[in-house]
This record gives structure tokens, C-alpha cells and sequence, in this order.
């Protein structure tokens, strides 16, 4: 089993995140973490061992490290020898003391977001740190002791040009870290960035960054580079998880549970989830496009026999297939290539 | 009898008919002020949305003059040239029409043509100048403009403004004078023409009639003399703007609505005579020539499982529109569908727009087209509606295409423009003559090809929406044709091919390949898209494989948010055809109208 926790606050609301998190109500913590340790409890139940952990947010560094403590105490039964633990950190957030403490709890692996190491793009996406805060912020994770350390990235922004991108990805080869996670810029619902027009349309930078993060960071997925993200990978390859927390979303058993959204409510009554059963089309396409989008791969028994026949078509120029899995030869076809192999089934 | 009127309103296109129409029923209180409505007697969507008349309605109105009660049958007509037969079927019910005409615009092509139309039946002719509420409203001018290219005496000719009302008791008055009541024997035995049937998902189908001997009665049988069939009448009916009126007779001279009960529609077919069974009337009355369509497009369903819903959406559509016609037909591309005839280009749309609309069906159109006739080289002769039809080069002796008389009028200031059009457009100058100082009356011979694509919205183009047009089909004529053929990825797509003169088959080819690669998304493959004559192929382009589709972050908490995303996608595809592994969409088929 996989466990995700989220943390639903911030200091400020970056342009493009729609992700649940509340930039006021920081007082609301302390209530907000003895619900989390509620649902946590009440989820531990269904869990044998723990393979993963992934503390999210929002943003966990909000957060001082002593209010994990309750957290590890109830996990650490379940936790296996060698599980990966990783917390999200924005860099001002990521103090000393904060990196220092959570390393003393058990997180063995840092996701920093940084975004940029640009302060005029820095500006753009709406985030409160410099560039210089972003580079500090790595130094002193490894300093603190991390090992695995990842950088966060947002490229595709009206903001970029190739240099811009170029001087990006020369400091991230050039900093202590094991992972980049590059994403595109989606524009979400409900963010500054809606209905604007902050999208470069042109440039194809997922090439650049591809061609250039290859020699230090291999891609095994579309936005993911460099030594596998453990907990990531098991979303994509369909393992169970707890999820807790605000926002948070579980799976297991078919099913997805969504905790509530809205923190007063989430406070109230942790437990309370929606449930959305899948059925075994709606898997059966999660298992295309996730095997596809990343070096999961898609089973090739598992398809039904027209798909199978229309996915064969593919092998050898945009599939391979090896021990009896179908990977895509370029990631970012994934969708398109998901399609295809749909035809006009399910 | 005496105190009966029968009169359409004719026109050119939106110079105010149906709009005049409301004022008549209003003056005439026929419908409670708070129900009027505009352009009342547009009753399909269709109607409403584009602000035209597609179908012909009658109504019946009554009006107190000196009093005496007067009953106004008026039909309001089309006047787009698409639905010209809608106006003959009314003029032979009718003793009179209006002639409107815009007082801002003057005469216009289709005003010409429905005039010749009355005429052919005899009818008096009222003058109506309407709008003249509008600034630029000169009615001596078009007075005058209609004496001089009509020859109609406009000396008592009404002025109105159907926006305001302004002129409509005078027009009332006119109508009741100089519109002559209807003649017959009310002795005789019942003669009444089927002028108009529908189909009513209630009462079955209707046949709108206009009685000109004898009378109609409910329980009466009667015996519609060309299908030799006797019915009995349920019910009777006077049309009305909002709800027709029940009535237990139909007398001489009046027009009215006929239930018969009858799930067939062909048993009331436009044109055939109503009379009693017992005592028939010796002759019919000399019904209509058929509405015959003369452009020809595929028609076909995304979805190839509904071939047999669309069968059944043209049955029942052709109970409303006697004018399609259509036969089954096959293409590799496109699967089973049907080749349907219009009569029109906007025909064509809003049979489409129905068939889609009423029947819930998602459909493909291939580029409309003409019939050709060939001479084989082996003597027989064949008509081909179909350019995948046209036969190997080898085999063909001749083609000929279909020619149509066109009309065009255009304020001199134009004038150059519209030739340029026209003789790009292969025609032939038959007539030009200016009706008034500014405007000229142009006549060309033009193959019907080169009209049933885009000319009118060329000919708008090139006189800022000033010139006007009519045509009439007039005969075939020899032509040097080929046909152009469409390759996506290597295969020929026989719902593409067109029928081109050789001598624009090159800048064609390469036009239509341009214009596809805009069209086609990108594929997971490269495209090639061709245009070939036979195996040559004279034009290409490429439509480069695709780079990306994916989402960019895709963590735990939205798999199912990106599933739904791509489930979107995908239905998005499903609107699309498949060529072998080509995904097409729709308007790739009508890429042909989308080219100069
Ligand atoms: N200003 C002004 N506008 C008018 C008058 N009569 C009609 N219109 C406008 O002219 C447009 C066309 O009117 P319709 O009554 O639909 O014309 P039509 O002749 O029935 O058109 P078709 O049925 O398509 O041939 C509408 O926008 C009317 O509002 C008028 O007397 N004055
Ligand atoms: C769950 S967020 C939270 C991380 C942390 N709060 C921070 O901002 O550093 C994780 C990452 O998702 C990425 N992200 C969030 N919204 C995005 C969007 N609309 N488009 C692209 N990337 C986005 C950002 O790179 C961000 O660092
Ligand atoms: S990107 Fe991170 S810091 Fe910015 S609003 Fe989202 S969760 Fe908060
Ligand atoms: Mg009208």
C-alpha cells in the first residue's frame, strides 16, 4: 500500500495551481492535523505495510516539522525497511530546521518547487521566492542530509524562450540532486492564469528539455526524470493507496474515495468521503494511457483482441514491445496513441 | 363567394413578406395582440433562425369593409430561388398577388421571376412598396424601376411599412378591390388541388386544398384522381396563423385543410384533384410539374450502424418536403449512405440541418453535385449524379453538363466585377440591359456546376451584397471534363472526387490538397493527401505526424479527471471518419465549396 498525505495550506496562491489549498486559515492547523491523524488512523486500518509515503500539498513546509510527529508515530508500524518518504517543500518554507526535523522523523527524499530559476518568470507564475532562495533551498537539503532531493519545473509559459529554458536546465544539471519533474503549464479552472493568454504555443521545449536532462536524468514518464519516484510510479502502475487529508484522494478495491474538499468541512467530519466506482473499462483505459505515459508499460493479455490487433499495428514505429508489454517510444504521444488503440471499443 | 380573396405575397428574398404577412393578420385581428409575433408564419426552427421562409403557409383572415365581411386567404411564399416551386403551387390557389419589393433596394432577380411565374397564371398583380419607413427608401425610384424592367403599371401601386403598419388598411382595400374573387360552379361536382401536404404525427396526412367547383364536406367520400383511391373526410379544416379552425365544409373558391386519416402521403400527393366519388368531376385540374432536384450530394451517417435510422429520418422527412429525392448508394469511404437530390445549395443545408435536427443523426455531406450525361464509347448513354460514377477516360465519348439560364442583377458600379465572375464562372453573355440609369439586367449561360458551389456568395462578395440572382436550368451542353480525384495516405477517397473542366483541373488539384492539409489535424502518421487525374497525380501536400498529446501532470488524486478528458477526446474522434487510419473530419467532405 501507498500513502499520500496533503497539506492544504500556502503563503501565497501561484497563478496557475488549482490544487486545494488555502492561503488563509493557518490557524485552522492545529485542528487540522488531529482530523488528519483521525482519517489517518481510520485508513491505517485497511493497510498491511507501507511501501511509500508522499507528504503534498498545498504545502507541507507550511507546516513546522513537529506537527508530523504524531503522523510518523502512527505510520512508522507499518512502514517497510526500505520505503521511500518523500515531502513537498516550497523553498522558503524548506528551513534548516524544518529539512533537519523531517529527516529526523523519516523523510528521506525532498521535492522542492522551484519552477524557475528566473525571477522575472518567478514573478510571472505568481510565486514568492527568488531564484537565489530556490538554489539555497537545494544546498540546504543536501546539507541537511538528503540524499534524494527533486526539483520541480514549469516550462510551456508565454514568459519562455530557449534561453530562458537553456539556463534553467544548465543549473538544474548542475545542482546535488537525483530527480527533475518538468511539467507543462495547464491552464486550470479557477486560477489567475484562466482564460488567459500566458501559453507559449510555439516553441516545442519538451524537446529541449528531453534532449538535454537525458545525459543526468532519464525520462520515465512525461513530466519525470531521473531516479524513479517510487510513490509516483505506483500511481501510475495502478497500485492501491490511502489518501488523507483535504482534497485528498484514495484508491483501492476499484475505487477511488475523495475526502472532502473544503477544510471546515474536512475538519468536522474527516471520514466522510465520495466514492467513484470504475468499472473494468474505465480501468482498462487508466491502465493504456498511465502504461503508456511512463515506463510502465501496458500488458499486452490484457487487452481485448481488437485493440490488441490495433496496438500491433503500432510496433515498430511508435511501440515496442518487450516481454509481452507495449511501451510507447515517445512518451508524450501517450494520448494519442491510448486513442488509436480505443478505435471506436468501450 | 363574392366576398371571398385568394392572393400570395411574393418577393425577393427578405424584402418583407412574411413580415407584411403579420401586419395583414393583425389589421385583420386574427390572432390576440398579445400572441403576435414576428414572422409569425415561420414556423420551423430553421425559419426562426435564419430569418427566412423555406415553406409556404396559408392562412385565412377576415376583414369588415363597408360592412361586409371578407374572407383573405393569403399565402406568404419563399423567396429564396431554392424554394421557387413553394411559389408556383401558390399562385395557381391564388386570383392575386402582392408584389412586394424593398423600397430601399428596388427589383431584384427574384423579383423578375416570380412575376413571370403570376403571369404564367394569369393573376392580378398588386405593386406593394414596402419599407418605406426606412431612410433610404426612394418608392417613386422603384416605381419607376419596376415599370421599366417589369412593365407593370405602378401608378396605384401601395406604399407600406410592414415594421409600422404605416399603408396597410390602403393595401386591404386594394386587395379587396382589384384582387377578382374566385370563379366556379358551386353546383358542380366537387374539382379542389392538393396545393400543399404534410404529414402530421396526429392527424396523419394533410392535404391543404383549394376548392374550385362543387364544395368539400366532412363524411363526404371523395376519390383523389390520380392515385384513383377514395377516402372519406374526417375532418375540415380553415388554416390559421396560431390553430386551424374546424369547419364542416370547404365551399367554392375557399381554401382549406383536408383529414383524411391517411398514413401515406403519397395518397395526397401535391398537384392530384379532390372530387367526389359518386359524382367525379370529368377532368383533374392540370396539377404541377414536380419539384425536380438538380443538385446531388452524398449523404451518410458518421455512426455506419445508422444507415438504416437515416433511411427512415429521409421517409419521413420527404412526407414534409415532397422535393428530395434519394436512392442508396455506397462509398469504400464512406460506407452506406444515400445520395439525396436538391434543389439547392440551401436546400441542401437545411435537408441536412433537419435530418440532423429532427432525427438526431450526425451526418456527413459529400460536395454536392450535378447530373452529367456520357456517351460511352461504346454508344450507350448514362446519367451520372455521382463523380465516382464517371467512367475510365478510355471508355467515355462525351460528357455533357447541365447549363442554367442565369439572371443577375447589379448596380452598374459593379458591373465589371460580375462579368469577371461570370467568365471565370465559363459563362456565356446572353442579355444585358439597364432596367434604370444604375442598374443592369445581366442574362448568362452558365454550366450549373460553377453555380451550385459558392457563386452566390461570390457574386455577394464582389458587389458588396448589392447584386441579385435567379437561374433556371436550360439544357446540356458538351463539355471537356475530367474527374479530380482525392488520395489521403495513398487511397483514393471516392467521396472527394469531383467533376472539373481539364482546363481548371491542375490549379483545382492543388487548391483542394491546400486546403485539406489545413483541415486534417495531425495523426499519429504522416498524411500525404494528393489530388490525381486518373493515375497522374498533379498535386500534393503532407500533413506532418504528431508530436504530443498527452497531459502534462498526472498524479493520484486526478486519474479519473484525465480519463474523462480523454474519453472527451475521443468522442471528439468519433465525429470524425476514419479513412484506413486516417481520421477525417467532417468538412474535409466539403472542402470542394471552400476553394475559388
Ligand atoms: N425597416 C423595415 N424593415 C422591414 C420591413 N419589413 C420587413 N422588414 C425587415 O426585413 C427583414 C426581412 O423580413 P421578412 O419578412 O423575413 O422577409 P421575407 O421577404 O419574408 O424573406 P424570405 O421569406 O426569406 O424571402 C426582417 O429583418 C424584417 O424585420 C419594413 O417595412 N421596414
Ligand atoms: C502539488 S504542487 C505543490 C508543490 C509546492 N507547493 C510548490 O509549489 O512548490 C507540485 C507541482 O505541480 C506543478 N504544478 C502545479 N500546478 C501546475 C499547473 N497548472 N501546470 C503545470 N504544473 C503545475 C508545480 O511544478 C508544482 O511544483
Ligand atoms: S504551486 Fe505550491 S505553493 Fe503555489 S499555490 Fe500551488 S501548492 Fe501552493
Ligand atoms: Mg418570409
Amino acid at each position: 500500500m501507498l500513502l499520500y498525505i496533503h497539506i492544504p495550506f500556502c503563503d501565497s496562491k501561484c497563478h496557475y495551481c488549482s490544487f486545494v489549498s488555502y492561503t488563509k486559515n493557518h490557524d485552522l492547523k492545529r485542528a487540522y492535523f488531529e482530523a488528519l491523524t483521525l482519517q489517518l488512523e481510520h485508513e491505517l486500518q485497511r493497510a498491511e505495510s507501507l511501501k511509500t509515503v508522499f507528504i503534498g500539498g498545498g504545502t507541507p513546509s507550511c507546516a513546522e516539522w513537529g506537527y508530523y510527529e504524531k503522523i510518523f508515530d502512527l505510520i512508522s508500524p507499518y512502514l517497510l525497511p526500505e520505503a521511500e518518504i518523500t515531502a513537498e517543500a516550497n523553498p522558503t518554507g524548506a528551513t534548516k530546521e524544518w529539512l533537519l526535523g523531517m529527516r529526523s522523523l523519516g523523510v528521506n527524499r525532498i521535492s522542492l518547487g522551484v519552477q524557475s530559476f528566473n525571477d522575472a518568470k518567478l514573478k510571472f507564475l505568481g510565486r514568492s521566492h527568488t531564484s537565489k532562495e530556490a538554489l539555497s533551498a537545494v544546498y540546504r537539503a543536501q546539507e541537511a542530509g538528503f540524499e534524494r532531493i527533486s526539483c520541480d519545473i514549469i516550462y510551456q509559459c508565454s514568459i519562455d524562450n530557449k534561453r530562458l529554458i537553456d539556463e534553467d536546465l544548465d543549473i538544474l544539471l548542475s545542482l546535488p540532486i537525483e530527480h527533475v519533474s518538468a511539467y507543462e503549464l495547464t491552464i486550470e479552472e479557477q486560477t489567475a492564469f484562466y482564460g488567459k493568454e500566458v501559453k507559449n504555443s510555439e516553441e516545442p521545449f519538451y524537446l529541449l528539455i528531453g534532449e538535454k536532462l537525458q545525459d543526468k536524468f532519464s525520462q520515465y514518464e512525461v513530466s519525470n526524470y531521473g531516479r524513479i519516484c517510487m510513490h509516483n510510479l505506483g500511481y501510475w502502475m495502478h497500485e492501491p493507496y490511502i489518501g488523507v487529508g483535504c482534497g485528498a484522494v484514495g484508491f483501492y478495491d476499484s475505487r477511488r474515495f475523495y475526502s472532502q474538499r473544503d477544510l471546515r468541512a474536512y475538519i468536522k467530519d474527516p471520514l466522510k468521503t465520495r466514492i467513484e466506482t470504475l468499472s473494468r473499462s474505465d480501468l482498462l483505459i487508466e491502465k493504456l494511457f498511465l502504461g503508456l505515459r511512463s515506463v510502465v508499460g501496458v500488458e499486452r493479455e490484457l487487452l481485448p483482441l481488437s485493440m490488441r490487433e490495433r496496438a500491433d499495428d503500432l510496433v515498430g514505429e511508435k511501440l515496442t514491445l518487450k516481454n509481452g508489454r507495449y511501451y510507447a517510444k515517445n512518451l508524450f504521444l501517450a494520448d494519442e496513441l491510448a486513442l488509436y488503440i480505443l478505435g471506436e471499443t468501450l | 363567394m363574392k366576398n371571398i380573396r385568394n392572393f400570395s405575397i411574393i418577393a425577393h428574398i427578405d424584402h418583407g413578406k412574411s413580415t407584411l404577412a403579420d401586419r395583414l393578420i393583425q389589421e385583420c385581428g386574427a390572432v390576440e395582440e398579445r400572441k403576435l409575433g414576428e414572422q409569425m408564419l415561420d414556423t420551423m426552427d430553421i425559419e426562426k433562425e435564419r430569418g427566412i421562409t423555406i415553406k409556404a403557409q396559408s392562412v385565412r383572415l377576415r376583414y369588415k369593409k363597408d360592412g361586409r365581411e371578407y374572407v383573405l386567404n393569403l399565402i406568404d411564399t419563399p423567396g429564396h430561388v431554392d424554394f421557387s416551386y413553394e411559389v408556383s403551387r401558390s399562385l395557381a390557389s391564388s386570383e392575386g398577388a402582392l408584389l412586394v419589393v424593398d423600397a430601399s433596394q428596388g427589383v431584384e432577380a427574384q423579383t423578375i421571376a416570380n412575376v413571370y411565374i403570376a403571369l404564367e397564371n394569369d393573376l392580378e398583380l398588386i405593386p406593394v412598396i414596402n419599407k418605406i419607413d426606412l431612410p433610404a427608401a426612394d418608392p417613386q425610384r422603384v416605381k419607376e424601376d419596376i415599370e421599366n424592367s417589369i412593365g407593370l403599371d405602378c401608378s396605384e401601386a401601395v406604399e407600406v411599412s410592414a415594421k409600422t403598419g404605416e399603408g396597410i388598411k390602403e393595401l386591404l382595400e386594394a386587395i379587396i378591390e382589384k384582387i377578382p374573387p374566385p370563379q366556379g360552379d358551386p353546383k358542380a361536382p366537387t374539382k379542389a388541388l392538393i396545393y400543399d401536404s404534410w404529414f402530421d404525427s396526429y392527424l396523419g396526412a394533410l392535404a391543404l386544398v383549394r376548392v374550385f367547383d362543387g364544395e368539400i364536406r366532412k363524411g363526404q367520400e371523395i376519390l383523389v384522381m390520380g392515385t384513383g383511391k377514395r377516402h372519406e373526410v374526417l375532418d375540415l379544416m380553415y388554416p390559421h396563423p396560431i390553430k386551424p379552425q374546424k369547419s364542416d365544409k370547404i365551399s367554392t373558391g375557399e381554401i382549406g385543410i383536408v383529414v383524411l386519416g391517411l398514413k401515406n402521403i403519397g395518397d395526397v400527393q401535391v398537384g392530384d384533384t379532390i372530387t367526389d366519388a359518386k359524382n367525379p368531376t370529368d377532368e383533374p385540374i392540370e396539377g404541377f410539374e414536380e419539384a425536380k432536384p438538380f443538385v446531388f450530394a452524398g449523404l451518410y451517417p458518421i455512426d455506419t450502424d445508422k444507415f438504416e435510422d437515416l433511411r427512415e429520418a429521409l421517409d419521413k422527412l420527404k412526407l414534409n418536403d415532397a422535393a428530395i429525392s434519394y436512392e442508396p448508394e455506397t462509398s469504400a469511404a464512406l460506407g452506406f449512405g444515400f445520395r439525396v437530390g436538391f434543389l439547392g445549395l440551401l436546400h441542401m443545408e437545411v435537408v441536412k440541418e433537419r435530418l440532423e435536427r429532427e432525427f438526431g443523426l450526425d451526418l456527413i455531406a459529400t460536395a454536392p453535385t450535378v447530373t452529367y450525361r456520357v456517351r460511352k464509347s461504346d454508344g450507350e448513354e448514362i446519367e451520372i449524379q455521382n463523380p465516382s460514377e464517371l467512367p475510365p477516360p478510355q471508355e467515355i465519348d462525351t460528357i455533357y453538363e447541365p447549363y442554367v439560364k442565369a439572371t443577375i442583377i447589379t448596380p452598374n458600379e459593379f458591373l465589371g466585377n460580375v462579368i469577371t465572375l461570370v467568365n471565370e464562372k465559363r459563362g456565356v453573355q446572353k442579355r444585358m440591359d439597364y432596367i434604370t440609369e444604375e442598374r443592369v439586367l445581366l442574362e448568362y449561360e452558365i454550366p450549373m456546376n460553377e453555380i451550385v458551389m459558392d457563386f452566390y456568395d461570390k457574386l455577394k462578395t464582389v458587389t458588396k451584397g448589392y447584386a441579385s440572382f435567379d437561374y433556371e436550368p436550360c439544357g446540356y451542353k458538351e463539355g471537356d471534363l475530367v474527374k479530380l480525384d482525392i488520395r489521403v495516405a495513398g487511397e483514393v477517397v471516392d467521396a472527394l472526387s469531383i467533376i472539373v473542366p481539364k482546363t481548371k483541373a491542375q490549379s483545382r488539384g492543388r487548391e483542394l490538397v491546400k486546403k485539406m492539409k489545413e483541415i486534417v489535424p495531425r495523426q499519429l502518421f504522416e498524411v500525404a493527401i494528393q489530388a490525381s487525374i486518373g493515375n497522374k497525380i498533379i498535386a500534393r501536400e503532407t500533413v506532418k505526424a504528431m508530436g504530443k498529446n498527452v497531459t502534462a501532470k498526472c498524479y493520484g488524486g486526478d486519474i479519473s479527471r484525465k480519463r474523462k478528458l480523454l474519453e472527451k477526446q475521443k468522442a471528439g474522434k468519433k465525429r470524425m471518419k476514419a479513412i484506413g487510419k486516417v481520421q477525417l473530419p467532417q468538412e474535409a467532405f466539403l472542402t470542394v465549396l471552400k476553394i475559388d
